[in-house]
């Protein structure tokens, strides 16, 4: 009951990002279909590839500069910072908002002193993270669909899309536990966001990093980018050791979240 | 165990932030459908006695039962029946008041009974509650606070400084919504630094220090407890000297006296005077705020 009630707050309160997010993603994904080279441009485009330093193919994916194909580029708009800043912004803004933005505010004292337990509040803030992000991945990959529909490319089915965007939503749902950690543990919005944003940042850059000099490769594991490779998704299919990394930390963040926030003063 | 008849019973509750004592081993007791005064400076513990007792901080030691129940960070069920006022009230400023209203009352899983009443007497139209909170003054944010802490009709309402931003008009509309609720048998807690508005409220009272509790019982009580300030003018000259005993001699002139007499010495004074050519005789009760200030001396 609480928990429906808290849902339906965030909602109100969220709606209109969630929109815009989602028609950011459904567009960007479409747009990338229009951009795609056909199979006579590929050839042009992989000698371009192949002219650039190292760590400017490594950052589009070694995987794409490999395989140069319209499937390459498709996949491409899937690791595109673009993409990632879109789900990322919804799983941060309402991780952040829900607990230590309410703190922060002072709202949370209005919750905290009716009958909704702190598990109630942790549940509806993961919810509404994972919903949305759900939401953002669908419409991302009915993007690329509705692309490919318009303008069918050689060889590409949008199907085969479909479990890249389902991995980009468990990286970012694992994300959003971690947020919901964070958040449940400081005492202002602002600055769990920039905790969350920092957190991401240097995972990012650890995974780039990791991917352009072998000697810090052994630190790429620590990254959770490391666990998604939409090139690697598309050629081999989901690995499940990605998987089962992704569910393991999402899990324990959003369990030390509950903990965390159930027995913290507010 | 703490008597049934305790909306707040607290045993030796005691809050520390790191190095700094917020309260120390307060031990309280509020009854069913009174009004309770919580007084004391800014910063001497009062909201964070709220707080605890509303199980949004875990005490340092001690405990305290709310309506029967031992507050827990995580009992929820009670807090159903509680309504709470914070000190800094703050909304989300994109609701209107209207749904800020309606949410609160659904988290409290309880009618908004009283809120069409309480609306009326705070002035809070149906204009006013369709816009949003952010347009709102202060004052009227701290009308929407005292609403949403009341409409759903609390058995016990924890009120911190609930006239802080409210003109006269309007602190007087409170005063008969205090009145309405405890006549509907809600217990009400008041915390204020506001004296006079404790002294017209409350049936009973506590004073914080420093976070250590340094009274409480009843209103009466404190002004008895107090001691009365007379001034007597003779018609001629007397031993005013003789007098002394009867309490602390603030004023002497050989026709004119002021003094501090404690109530029980009253009678023995007056008797005195009897004998004297009196002129004049002027006792005056202290006010609540003297008997508060005197406290904290």
């Amino acid at each position: 009951m609480s928990v429906l009630t808290l849902l339906g707050h965030l909602w109100r309160r969220h709606r209109l990002a969630l929109l815009c997010l989602t028609a950011g993603g459904a567009l960007f994904q479409w747009a990338i279909t229009r951009v795609v080279p056909t199979g006579a441009q590929t050839g042009f485009v992989r000698q371009l590839f192949d002219m650039a330093p190292a760590p400017v193919r490594v950052l589009f994916g070694e995987e794409m500069v490999a395989n140069l194909s319209a499937r390459g580029f498709l996949g491409f708009g899937y690791v595109h910072p673009f993409a990632l800043l879109i789900l990322a912004a919804w799983g941060v803004r309402v991780a952040t908002g829900a607990l230590a933005g309410e703190v922060g505010r002072g709202t949370m004292d209005l919750v905290a002193s009716r009958p909704v337990s702190r598990w109630a509040q942790v549940a509806a803030a993961a919810v509404a993270v994972l919903v949305g992000l759900a939401v953002m991945a669908a419409a991302s990959w009915a993007g690329t669909a509705a692309g490919l529909r318009t303008r069918p490319l050689e060889g590409v089915v949008a199907l085969d899309f479909a479990p890249v965007a389902a991995m980009a939503l468990m990286l970012f749902a694992c994300w959003g536990a971690v947020a919901l950690l964070v958040s449940a543990v400081l005492r202002d919005g602002g600055a769990a966001i920039s905790w969350c944003s920092g957190l991401m940042a240097v995972s990012y850059v650890l995974d780039y990093l990791g991917r352009v000099w072998t000697a810090i490769a052994f630190l790429r594991p620590l990254s959770l980018f490391r666990y998604y490779e939409p090139h690697r998704i598309l050629r081999d299919g989901v690995a499940a050791s990605d998987m089962t990394v992704l569910s393991a930390v999402g899990v324990v963040a959003l369990v030390a979240a509950f903990v965390a926030f159930a027995r913290r003063d507010l | 165990m703490p008597p049934v008849t305790a909306a707040i019973s607290t045993e030796g509750l005691s809050k520390r932030f790191g190095a700094v004592r917020a309260l120390e081993d307060l031990s309280l007791s509020v009854n069913r459908g009174e009004v309770f005064g919580f007084l004391g400076p800014n910063g001497a513990g009062k909201t964070t006695t709220i707080r605890l007792l509303l199980g949004l901080l875990a005490p340092s030691a001690g405990g305290a039962t709310v309506l029967g129940r031992a507050v827990r960070l995580d009992g929820a069920d009670w807090r159903g029946d509680v309504g709470y006022l914070p000190g800094e009230v703050a909304f989300w400023p994109q609701l209107s008041g209207r749904r800020t209203l309606d949410y609160l009352a659904r988290l409290s899983r309880r009618r908004p009974v009283d809120r069409p009443d309480l609306l009326d007497r705070l002035g809070l139209g149906a204009d006013i509650l369709a816009r949003q909170v952010r347009t709102y003054s202060d004052g009227m944010r701290q009308k929407l606070g005292i609403a949403q802490a009341l409409q759903c009709r609390p058995s016990l309402a924890l009120l911190d400084e609930p006239t802080k931003g409210l003109d006269p008009l309007v602190q007087q509309a409170f005063y008969g919504i205090v009145a309405g609720a405890r006549e509907r048998g809600t217990t009400v807690f008041v915390s204020s630094h506001v004296l006079v508005e404790v002294e017209r409220l409350c049936d009973r009272v506590a004073m914080l220090r420093q976070g250590r509790l340094v009274f409480q019982g009843d209103v009466a009580e404190v002004r008895r407890a107090q001691l009365r300030r007379v001034a007597v003018a003779f018609a001629a000259d007397v031993d005013v000297q003789a007098l002394a005993h009867f309490g602390e001699m603030v004023g002497a002139a050989p026709r004119e006296i002021t003094m501090l007499v404690a109530q029980k010495d009253l009678p023995a004074l007056v008797a005195r005077l009897g004998m004297l050519p009196l002129a004049d005789l002027v006792v005056e009760a202290p006010s609540l705020e003297e008997a508060f200030l005197e406290r904290y001396r």
